[in-house]
């Protein structure tokens, strides 16, 4: 539904955009509109447009998550049971649609590893929460003990792993300490979106709006790069590491299980919601801010409008779970198809950067 | 143990081999001193060998040189007047430019089954220079080799200098990187990284599991190992890359650790011969913000204080030596080259961004350098002052 919604807006988008190719191709050069240098305009713009309230929704869905893991353990049901996943869901979906922004708060203390450790490649989480419920230590679910456990247990994969099973609820009434598990997970992730929320909306707006060599940034220019980071390299993280990893050269080397969410089901929802969530970034039909696309040339801005619709199109009618599409007719081809057009679509960036004077990163890429 | 050289091994070097170059910004007679040198690359993939002067707020490109692929480190010969451009891994030249006019002079080949790490150093008189190769087909035990080459000055026969293959050792590891050569000229001190690579893998790392680096100490004469240190089996994944080495020989190594993000390990050490290896935190946020990742390591004039610069954490870090403490921290978005330079550092940065730091008035000047263009300074920045 959020998905739909978003579909729309960015047709919408799309024809704005052509009419402004339309009408740019008109007007003299002096009235053509240059990019944005205004940093800090930019910067303060997605912070209070985009990023503080994507946080404020997740902290406000996981809010809803630890209430619905705690009447689970309360009331071990089939309703409890499938409320608690519908909220996971809710706070999986407000946390994919800000998972982009790896920087500021959301580094402090750990919290990015321990509200969503993946990719778990030799299976470190589901062993360690295994081990931590057979040894069903009451003092380890404390909230202040919790935060020290391993990363692998603390967050939405541990979480996902107890909720989707298909013996779930008899498991939960089996073993009453593994809900407390679940509820103190659920808790956990609820106090990080707190926190992140908090930290940003007191502290690092501050920092975003006062950037200069005197604070943690370098300058505003500096800040803004954080947010091209958030944008250009998750598309290449998307691209690479939820779905070339998973679906392989053919169908019968997909590696489903690789996936992030495959528990749930959810996994192309998750890049479906990441690839909304930096078509906002990057710019959005119905706001009126100043959005990221401000910073890059006005035909690069085209080149990338298109390299997102192109994607939109052929992300938008596929199912939510890789599974579901590689049972379709040509789904793998599908799959290949985004992993083009996610491709793509960083080319696009990566060109439309060398037209700015803006600089991502060189040695913190590729070092030695 | 001589070996015998095979005349392809003898490389005469020569002025004037190369008759052109891209462009020269400043004559030799507007060089002014200290001579900064890096690497650098722009974003078409052109890579350069660019040297600059400072001033106080600004910084003059002297000449700007395009190499044959991209270089780390620059070694500086004084007594020729040359500096020499390393190859980064896993490149395979050594180019060497006159130090006053910043012109090519030439260009030499490994052979065929070997490549650089990025690193090499001048004996302190000149005669020799040290590089660390990786021998790959050795894949039964440690690739890493240090090979010596015999510097000569102008004779008859060669107008400049000549670089001669004369001897090749271990490096009693796998990886090796940055090397020093201690104050009386006898040992090198070799940071084995001990990451495993081939050259048809690219630069993908091999043995991350298994990795095990090391520092060791060689005699700089027989090759022969006179002490190594590995650190606690724990971080074994900390890969040790860089180091410098104060007027009182104590060395800091700085490190790159190829485990877990969330993972607490050192990123620095530092080391006097003889003694165990120490190692030195940051306090949080400071050693978390540090993103697992120190891309070079310098003392300052007085050997007092030593930078550690973290590219991928976008900050320099400062600490004092003797007593190993965090001081403070800067940030640098893509800082890694650093320089010791009058009261402080000079930082180069992969935004282009050029930095003097004066360390007791904890002051930062951005230089402007308009006239390098767009450029990306590669990690390490090395300094000339006649």
């Amino acid at each position: 539904m959020v998905y739909n919604e978003n579909r729309s807006q960015l047709e919408c988008r799309i024809m704005k955009n052509i009419l402004s190719f339309l009408v740019l191709g008109l007007l003299p050069g002096w009235l053509i509109a240059q990019p944005s240098e205004n940093w800090t305009e930019v910067n303060l713009s997605i912070t209070d447009g985009q990023v503080i309230p994507r946080y404020t929704a997740f902290e406000s869905s996981s809010a809803g998550l630890a209430a619905a893991a705690q009447a689970l353990c309360q009331a071990t049901n089939a309703m409890n049971l499938e409320n608690a996943r519908k909220s996971f869901h809710a706070s999986m979906d407000a946390w994919q649609q800000i998972q982009h922004v790896q920087f500021g708060p959301i580094t402090y203390f750990n919290w990015n590893f321990r509200l969503h450790y993946w990719p778990d490649e030799k299976g470190t989480g589901p062993r360690q929460l295994d081990e931590l419920i057979a040894a069903g230590n009451e003092e380890v679910l404390q909230s202040d003990n919790f935060s020290r456990e391993s990363v692998g247990v603390q967050g939405f994969p541990a979480l996902e792993r107890l909720l989707f099973d298909d013996e779930s609820l008899l498991a939960f009434r089996e073993d009453r300490y593994r809900c407390q598990a679940a509820q103190t997970i659920a808790l956990n992730i609820s106090e990080i979106a707190s926190g992140v929320r908090q930290r940003w909306a007191d502290e690092f707006r501050t920092t975003i709006a006062n950037a200069d060599e005197r604070g943690f940034f370098e300058s505003a220019e500096d800040a803004t790069i954080d947010f091209l980071k958030a944008q250009v390299e998750s598309v290449r993280r998307i691209q690479q590491q939820k779905l070339e990893e998973v679906i392989g050269e053919s169908a019968a080397r997909a590696r489903v299980r690789r996936a992030e969410s495959w528990r749930s089901g959810r996994s192309l929802r998750n890049i479906k919601l990441n690839v909304m969530a930096l078509k906002s970034l990057f710019n959005d039909s119905e706001s009126q801010s100043i959005e990221l696309s401000e910073v890059f040339q006005a035909e690069d801005i085209t080149v990338i409008n298109e390299a997102f619709a192109q994607l939109n199109s052929a992300l938008t009618p596929l199912p939510d779970s890789f599974e579901a599409v590689l049972m379709e007719e040509q789904g793998h081809e599908k799959l290949l198809q985004i992993a083009a057009h996610l491709d793509a679509l960083f080319e696009a960036f990566e060109a439309g950067l060398k037209n700015t004077d803006l600089y991502l990163g060189f040695n913190s890429l590729d070092g030695d | 143990m001589q070996m015998k050289l095979d005349r392809r091994q003898f490389i005469t070097l020569t002025s004037g081999l190369f008759s052109t170059s891209v462009f020269t910004v400043a004559s030799a007679s507007s060089l002014k001193t200290p001579v900064f040198l890096s690497a650098a690359s722009d974003g078409d993939d052109n890579h350069w060998v660019i040297g600059f002067s400072q001033s106080d707020k600004a910084s003059t490109e002297l000449f700007r040189h395009s190499l044959p692929g991209r270089a780390h480190h620059i070694a500086v010969h004084e007594g020729l007047g040359i500096y020499l451009v390393i190859a980064r891994r896993p490149g395979k030249y050594l180019w060497v430019g006159d130090l006053e006019s910043g012109e090519p002079l030439a260009e030499i080949t490994l052979p065929a089954d070997r490549h650089l790490y990025g690193h090499g150093v001048f004996s302190a008189d000149g005669n020799y220079f040290y590089a660390p190769e990786n021998a790959w087909q050795m894949i039964n035990g440690d690739s890493g080799r240090v090979v010596v080459w015999e510097v000569k000055r102008a004779d008859r026969k060669t107008p400049r200098f000549s670089m001669t293959r004369v001897k090749d050792f271990p490096s009693y590891g796998t990886g090796p990187h940055e090397l020093l050569i201690t104050s009386d000229q006898r040992t090198l001190v070799l940071a084995n990284g001990g990451i495993r690579t081939h050259p048809e893998r690219g630069r993908k790392k091999l043995n991350i599991e298994s990795m095990q680096p090391s520092l060791a100490y060689i005699n700089a004469i027989s090759g022969d190992l006179e002490e190594q240190h590995l650190l606690d089996g724990q971080y074994h994944k900390a890969s040790i890359r860089h180091m410098d080495q104060n007027q009182s020989g104590l060395i800091v190594v700085g490190m790159q650790y190829e485990g877990e993000p969330f993972d607490r390990v050192p990123l620095l050490v530092t080391h006097q011969q003889g003694e165990p290896l120490r190692e030195l935190w940051a306090p949080e946020p400071q050693q978390g913000q540090m993103t697992q990742y120190v891309g070079s390591v310098r003392f300052d004039n007085s050997g007092n204080y030593f930078a550690a610069s973290c590219p991928r954490g976008n900050m320099i870090t400062f600490w004092e030596a003797k007593s190993g403490d965090f001081l403070r921290s800067v940030r640098s978005r893509d800082g890694c080259g650093l320089c010791a330079i009058d009261n402080g550092f000079l930082f180069t940065a992969g935004t282009g961004r050029i930095t003097y730091y004066d360390v007791r008035q904890d002051s930062m000047t951005s230089l402007d350098s308009a006239n390098s263009g767009k450029v990306f300074w590669d990690n390490h920045l090395s300094v000339f002052a006649s």
